[in-house]
């Protein structure tokens, strides 16, 4: 299966590749999977009055995987919480023309963003 | 236990049921995790024979058709039951759960969130072993397959109680501790990377 080239890009030069402090009040967390093949992703934020200005992401699994965590990362930085919450998979897909049986991994992203941002609320008394 | 492919002239292929036999029926066993090995190669290569196109190369087209696609549907059986884990995955798929659709009823169960988390510090553990050499590789690899015989060990059992579920969930356990397990190989192999 031939990967596009922003695939190619994402997956060999991953931005935003490492870790945030998880304890700390302004860090929100996702970590979710893919049962299906094994693949496992964390992404997390910094968020500043109600604007992410950091985020992270650490994802084991296929080029297709690590490429939407990285594109997520890289979309949500200076975002605000609620347009973040507002990414859809399909979006993700259509930026790095992922093929049918990799959509799945664009929806790996997508629940990362959101997991992420709910224990952000969830850290904050979940307001929304 | 029914066999057929003995009976069969070599120009008389009934396309009946195609689309409806599962593997076991397939090959003439039980529907279960436990088989008769023997007896799964014996049907195996008895219908090859009987199914073979080459058997059929005389015929009409209709019959040409069916044994050709009677013989993928063999192979295919032959394949998955053949091996453990196909077969256990397979069973469960019998039972309504398609470990490989992420659908979220009829799909994968996704484990706990417990599981996720410790999942990726394991990783995080791996990635500092890469620098402290071979042995502490070695030992982590030992480790995950005694885990990964673990958890297949419940899928078995929940298979042979017929919980479907149960055995679904350490099926997908055991998919994510392979993968962990290909990347420490991976690791092993490639000592050198950062």
């Amino acid at each position: 299966m031939a990967y596009s080239d922003k695939v190619i890009d994402h997956y060999e030069n991953p931005r935003n590749v490492g870790s945030l402090d998880k304890s700390e009040d302004e860090v929100g967390t996702g970590i979710v999977g893919a049962p299906a093949c094994g693949d496992v992703m964390k992404l997390q934020i910094r968020v500043e009055d109600d604007v992410i200005t950091d985020a992270k992401f650490k994802t084991y699994g296929c080029g297709s995987a690590i490429a939407s965590s990285s594109l997520v990362t890289e979309w949500v930085k200076g975002m605000k919480i609620g347009d973040a919450m507002q990414i859809k998979n399909s979006q993700i897909a259509e930026e790095l023309s992922l093929p049918p049986v990799k959509i799945h991994c664009s929806v790996l992203a997508e629940d990362a963003i959101k997991a992420a941002i709910a224990d952000y609320q969830k850290k904050h008394g979940a307001s929304e | 236990m029914t066999v057929a492919a003995e009976s069969q002239s070599a120009s008389e292929l009934d396309p009946g049921l195609e689309g409806a036999l599962d593997h076991f029926a397939r090959l003439g066993l039980e529907r279960g995790w436990r088989i008769d090995r023997d007896a799964l190669e014996d049907n195996y290569l008895a219908r090859s024979r009987s199914d073979h196109p080459d058997r059929h190369a005389g015929a009409d087209a209709r019959t040409r058709r069916v044994a050709l696609e009677r013989s993928a549907a063999n192979n295919e059986a032959y394949r998955v039951l053949r091996d453990p884990v196909r077969r256990a995955e397979y069973l469960v798929k019998l039972g309504g759960i398609d470990l490989d659709s992420s659908d979220p009823q009829t799909g994968a169960p996704h484990p706990e969130q417990s599981f996720l988390i410790e999942m990726i510090e394991r990783r995080d553990r791996l990635e500092e072993l890469t620098t402290g050499g071979e042995d502490a590789l070695a030992e982590l690899r030992d480790e995950v397959d005694e885990e990964l015989d673990a958890v297949f060990a419940t899928a078995v059992d929940a298979l042979d109680g017929g919980d479907t579920q149960a055995a679904a969930a350490a099926l997908v356990q055991r998919r994510y501790l392979q993968r962990f397990l290909d990347e420490i190989d991976a690791a092993i192999d490639s000592p050198n990377q950062p």
